[in-house]
């Protein structure tokens, strides 16, 4: 129960920093450029989930994991 | 505007010239704020947008090659609505590590498919080189507002392989808070694979068997997976952005790789067991097929920030993820975009990983000991660092497309841990350690 307590404390902290946090909606012109997106290019992430997915043993966490065998 | 309109009326009551008239539509239209050049229109607003990519992937050694077309399509609609379609067409050839350690003396191994048999030379890596598969992925996924401040997006995707079939359902909300510099998110994936392996799935941990004798196969296995994410992204200033994910993944049913076997080893020597083949072939030595548990329960925290600093875009994420096999694994993945000119930029790469090795890894099968549960030597499942390092450029071309060439390397070595190595292993590379030469030529347009 403490645990929990703490958990939402820290939570409620997290949330309360984060609205002091940003810009204004005049002030996005460099987040707004492609590059500045958290994917930037989907095709060459897409590309590299599925490399590492075939080739280690741990996979996803910025998306979904993704499919197929990954046998070989 | 309306002393525009007057004007122009004026000059088409003076003449009866048609050009005149021409004009007269023409700047009608212009006022009324349409156009009749259409496809002009559509070219200055694309309503698709296409990237596709050529993929070269090569092992070192003769290993896995596979030679890729990826195509994702984005159908761009007003109101934030979004359909986005991917292909994907995979062509893997070459030789994968069969599981089995290296001797000092020829070894044979009956193929997956039980009808033929292979050899492999004195000293070296167990390669089964049967290996080709031709992959088709299909995904289509839409995204729409949901009120004001939400986005909802759902999806379906699939993918065949000659021995495997995945299907999959997934969906995903965001919802903005704090003048949309805040988004949280939660998405759920779900999917059914079926497994079909050449030669039906082996009975595990029971031996590999001669050339035509399939006593322990069994036919089709299924999989299936739940996956599910929760995050918050957070414009932080002008210049940076930072997310955080926490995902959780639950795989249930055959997590077998039903090629990968292990050699049986003398508990002294460390040499594998040897076995006499029959008349038509088959193994040399004794390999058991392995064996996993059919649960694995996986949770992940992902962290990335992307930080403007003077134009160039740095790119770094870390990822942490940790299951009940026991394996942990982190990653650490950074590029720095660097513009070179007003329309073109290099962008190198670098990503750290490394894995501790699942608790029922096994180099090998030690006959003094009881046979364990569960023993895999899929080198994936071992202890490894990998490091891949490369370099992409990407220019704008003359019909403002974009084009981009990236060349990465990608390398994985890997340790046994000591109390595995037996007898005479020690003096033997035991891990199959993998280098691979990735380029990828992308191309972007509008249509």
């Amino acid at each position: 129960m403490k645990r929990r307590s703490m958990l939402l404390a820290v939570i409620l902290a997290l949330c309360a920093g984060c609205s002091s946090m940003g810009v204004d909606p005049w002030d996005r012109d460099v987040l707004a450029r492609e590059e500045m997106a958290l994917i930037a290019d989907p095709l060459e992430a897409a590309t590299d989930d599925h490399i590492y997915f075939s080739k280690e043993a741990t996979s996803g966490g910025r998306g979904f994991a993704g499919g197929g065998c990954g046998c070989n | 505007m309306r002393a525009a309109a007057a004007a122009v009326t004026d000059v088409a009551v003076r003449s009866k010239d048609p050009s005149l008239t021409a004009a007269l539509a023409s700047a009608t239209c212009v006022l009324l704020g349409t156009t009749t050049s259409a496809p002009v229109d559509a070219r200055e607003e694309p309503t698709w947008d296409v990237s596709t990519s050529l993929l070269y992937y090569g092992e070192d050694g003769d290993r896995v090659r596979d030679l890729s077309f990826k195509s994702l399509s984005r159908r761009l609609y007003s109101d934030d609505r979004v359909l986005t379609l991917g292909l994907t067409i995979d062509s893997l050839t070459g030789a994968t590590p069969n599981g089995a350690i290296r001797q000092d003396g020829v070894q044979t191994f009956t193929r997956p498919s039980g009808a033929d048999a292979y050899t492999v030379t004195t000293g070296a890596l167990p390669l089964d080189d049967t290996f080709k598969d031709t992959r088709l992925s299909l995904s289509a996924n839409w995204q729409q507002p949901a009120g004001e401040k939400g986005l909802v997006n759902v999806g379906a995707s699939a993918s065949k392989e000659y021995d495997y079939l995945h299907t999959g359902l997934n969906a995903k909300y965001a919802h903005d808070f704090n003048q949309r510099n805040t988004t949280v998110s939660a998405g759920i994936a779900y999917a059914y694979d079926t497994i079909d392996p050449v030669g039906g799935a082996p009975l595990p941990l029971t031996p590999m068997l001669d050339v035509g004798d399939v006593s322990n196969r069994l036919g089709d296995k299924h999989k299936d997976i739940l996956d599910v994410i929760v995050g918050v992204s957070q414009v932080v200033n002008r210049n940076l952005v930072v997310q955080a994910n926490y995902s959780f993944s639950r795989q249930d049913g055959y997590l077998n790789n039903p090629y990968k076997v292990l050699s049986r080893v003398d508990g002294v020597t460390g040499e594998t067991l040897p076995r006499a083949p029959g008349p038509n072939g088959g193994p040399s030595g004794q390999f058991l097929f392995e064996n996993r548990p059919d649960q694995r329960t996986l949770h992940g925290i992902y962290t990335q920030a992307k930080l403007n600093l003077g134009g160039r875009v740095l790119d770094a994420s870390y990822r942490y993820m940790t299951d009940d096999w026991e394996i942990d694994s982190h990653t650490l993945d950074m590029r720095l975009r660097w513009p070179v000119g007003p329309s073109s930029y290099l962008e190198p790469h670098v990503r750290f990983y490394t894995q501790t090795e699942a608790e029922f890894y096994r180099v090998s099968l030690d006959d003094s000991q009881s046979l364990p549960s569960f023993a895999s030597s899929d080198y994936r499942l071992g202890n490894f660092d990998a490091v891949t390092a490369g370099l992409k450029f990407g220019w704008k071309t003359r019909n403002d497309n974009a084009m981009a060439v990236r060349v990465e390397w990608y390398t994985q070595s890997g340790t046994i841990p000591a109390a595995q190595i037996i007898g005479n292993q020690a003096a033997r590379d035991n891990y199959p350690d993998l280098d691979a030469l990735i380029v990828q030529v992308s191309y972007r347009f509008g249509l």
